[in-house]
């Protein structure tokens, strides 16, 4: 130090002070530029550079993604689960930014044959990481013993997710109705569809922050997502599996290209069953376009006999027969427009109701010609042909019904006994609850309450439509009677019970002919029991069953019987002691079924 | 330089203040920290609850499942040999 002293460098005080003074200034105007520039540096940087920086700084640590909400569960009547999303592990790529775009690529490679990687899947994933995407999806809802086999491999910016999977625990039960959703749980048919809002809840949102290696080190919740709402429907899990498992056999033994069967309280108008064959596991959606065809809502046909229930009652109700008037059938066949329409067999002379139960053609048309056509027309309207029943499904179909000014000098003999007018299943038996419940319509149901609150109260709050007089619904009770008893349907008859119904074997039209074919046909029956007290209503469908039996009384009736006796059981609905014994003794005469 | 001397009592009593100044830091501090702690309790007891509350969902699916009516008529068909009543077998409690 004694250097810098002046005696050390010989420099007088003054002379030496002068220097330092001189140094100093230097050293703090060289400070103070120095201090100057870092203050612009830092303001450059906190204020005109800070936006862009920050946007790459977030680019790079922040991930903010959605949190899919829990979707409602969805119940039967009785609590039992049909459809719940659970937790499971999804897989996600995060690159780490100093592995060169090769590496990345093997890392995904060697997940391909653990997770069964599609050549889609891995052009997908190559196409984000070229693209400097930081996320890419690599499999979603995996296996838990998957994603513990992934776990396991140890991959570098391989990561996991949990998200809700749609779980249906009955696979195929009740699939039609429930529908089903696509890989983010968003409804694509059925109730799955028709409440997607309800069941789906709202979205929210995490912010997930990584480190330079793409690590994520931390997660926050910034909206928590909502859950969906729980919806109960009407349909009985039992009596969906017996009419399912029936329908099945059915379709099986007559070698049936299709099958459909609803299942219905009349009186509350609630849908207990609604089965279609083929079914398809909605746990496997989508399936193929021709399983996925709810039959019951979505198939027009055109009804044949059963129809004629609506003929009898618009003939009833505008009192143009009475029950006592007599119809000619004894030709087997009558000339409408130059062309014959014919029986199975010769009947002779039949009542009204002789003309329902051996569902007389000939008579049936001779009914039909009585009626004033603006007359059958609004019976058939209120009855609710030509319009959708307004069931909470989608895609249901309404039909069609051409008004009278529309018809030709065939239409009105033909619409007597079912065609010329197109329907689904669900309306046809929906003409049939309004007998069933003594002329009152009321609406089919299939959603009994939406988180523990009842829809069926609220749509109950309005009184049922009257559509025919009680009357007349009464005597077509006791001719739907007679029908099970001793004419077409005896093979629905079930013992102990007092069963009403109609049979109906409709002839398709072959495409390539353009007429209606002899060969195929919809066989049908539709009815309910008891007669007294309906506990069930049910029609049952079969397309074109290929065996040498195809009328509906043939087809169809059994099945109805099978179905019925079980849910009855099921419904702990007894038999009575008097009829069974009436029963036994008194076999009906069976004639040639039809 | 005068130095003031203080009093036993002045003394007493700065000591004292001094001693509640550090149990109320401390006091408040470990209030601090025992509040942070709960939090985090909290935090991992609402996480344990969330995954219990799954895995409550994940087995009521799987029962579900297990009680599918298809696979127990599968089992009373198959491993117990039980099949349907035949008409005289069923007694009706009000017949």
């Amino acid at each position: 130090m004694r250097i810098f002293e002046p005696k050390a460098m010989n420099l007088p005080t003054d002379v030496y002070q002068k220097k330092v003074r001189k140094r100093t200034r230097i050293l703090a105007f060289l400070l103070t530029v120095w201090v100057i520039g870092i203050f612009i540096r830092l303001i450059d940087l906190q204020v005109f550079l800070h936006a862009g920086f920050k946007a790459q700084v977030v680019k790079q640590n922040q991930d903010r993604t959605k949190i899919l909400p829990e979707r409602g569960t969805i119940y039967d009547r009785n609590g039992k689960i049909l459809a719940r999303s659970i937790p499971v592990p999804s897989i996600f790529y995060s690159p780490p930014s100093e592995e060169p775009f090769e590496l990345q690529m093997k890392t995904i490679l060697r997940l391909e044959a653990t997770l069964g990687l599609s050549a889609k899947d891995i052009e997908r994933i190559k196409s984000r990481l070229q693209k400097k995407f930081s996320f890419a999806w690599i499999k979603r809802k995996v296996d838990v013993d998957t994603a513990q086999q992934v776990k396991a491999l140890g991959l570098n910016g391989v990561s996991f997710r949990e998200e809700p999977k749609r779980f249906y625990p009955q696979a195929k039960l009740a699939a039609h109705v429930l529908g089903g959703v696509d890989i983010d749980d968003k409804g694509q048919s059925g109730i799955e569809l028709a409440y997607d809002q309800v069941l789906r809840g709202k979205e929210g949102e995490v912010l997930i922050l990584r480190d330079v290696k793409r690590r994520e080190y931390y997660s926050e919740v910034l909206k928590e997502p909502q859950s969906g709402k729980d919806i109960t429907l009407t349909i009985d899990e039992n009596i969906q599996y017996i009419a399912q498992r029936e329908l099945e056999k059915a379709v099986l033994e007559n070698r049936a290209n299709w099958a459909t069967a609803i299942v219905s309280r009349p009186d509350s108008g609630e849908i207990l069953a609604m089965a279609s064959y083929p079914a398809f596991d909605p746990n496997a959606y989508p399936p193929s376009p021709e399983q996925e065809i709810n039959r019951a809502i979505r198939y027009n046909f055109e009804p044949g006999s059963t129809f004629k229930i609506v003929t009898a009652s618009a003939a009833l109700e505008n009192r143009a027969v009475s029950l006592n008037d007599i119809f000619d059938c004894s030709e087997g066949s009558i000339a409408i427009a130059g062309s014959p329409i014919r029986d199975h067999k010769k009947f002779g002379l039949l009542t009204l109701p002789g003309v329902v139960a051996h569902s007389s053609n000939v008579g049936m048309i001779q009914v039909g010609l009585r009626i004033d056509p603006d007359a059958f027309y609004r019976t058939i309207q209120a009855f609710g042909f030509g319009r959708k029943t307004g069931l909470d499904l989608p895609a249901e179909e309404s039909g069609l019904l051409m008004p009278p000014k529309k018809w030709s000098r065939r239409s009105l003999p033909a619409l007597s006994i079912g065609y010329e007018i197109s329907a689904t299943a669900l309306q046809v038996l929906q003409a049939v609850n309004i007998i069933a419940n003594r002329g009152l319509l009321i609406a089919p149901k299939i959603v009994g309450a939406i988180e523990g609150s009842s829809v069926i109260a609220q749509k109950e709050s309005t009184p049922p439509d009257r559509k025919i007089s009680e009357k007349t619904a009464d005597t077509l009770i006791k001719i739907l009677e007679q029908v099970v008893l001793e004419g077409t349907g005896q093979a629905a008859w079930i013992n102990g019970y007092t069963v009403a119904g109609k049979t109906g074997t409709t002839q398709k039209i072959d495409p390539e002919l353009k007429r209606y074919s002899s060969f195929k046909h919809i066989a049908s029956f539709v009815g309910f029991v008891p007669v007294e007290k309906p506990a069930i209503s049910m029609i049952v469908v079969l397309d074109e069953p290929q065996k040498a039996e195809y009328y509906g009384g043939q087809v169809a009736a059994p099945v109805f019987r099978e179905i019925s006796s079980q849910v009855l059981r099921y419904l702990r609905v007894s038999p009575q002691k008097s009829l069974m014994k009436a029963a036994l003794t008194a076999e009906p005469g069976r004639e040639g079924e039809r | 330089m005068v130095h003031k001397k203080y009093t036993k009592k002045e003394i007493a009593a700065g000591v004292l203040a001094s001693l509640m100044t550090i149990i109320i830091l401390t006091f408040y501090l470990w209030h601090i920290t025992e509040n942070i702690r709960l939090g985090y309790e909290i935090g991992r007891c609402e996480n344990s609850l969330q995954t219990l509350r799954e895995e409550v969902k994940k087995l009521e699916a799987k029962k579900a499942s297990l009680l599918s009516l298809e696979r127990v008529e599968k089992t009373a068909r198959e491993k117990l040999n039980l099949t349907e009543p035949k008409e005289g077998q069923i007694i009706y409690e009000d017949f």
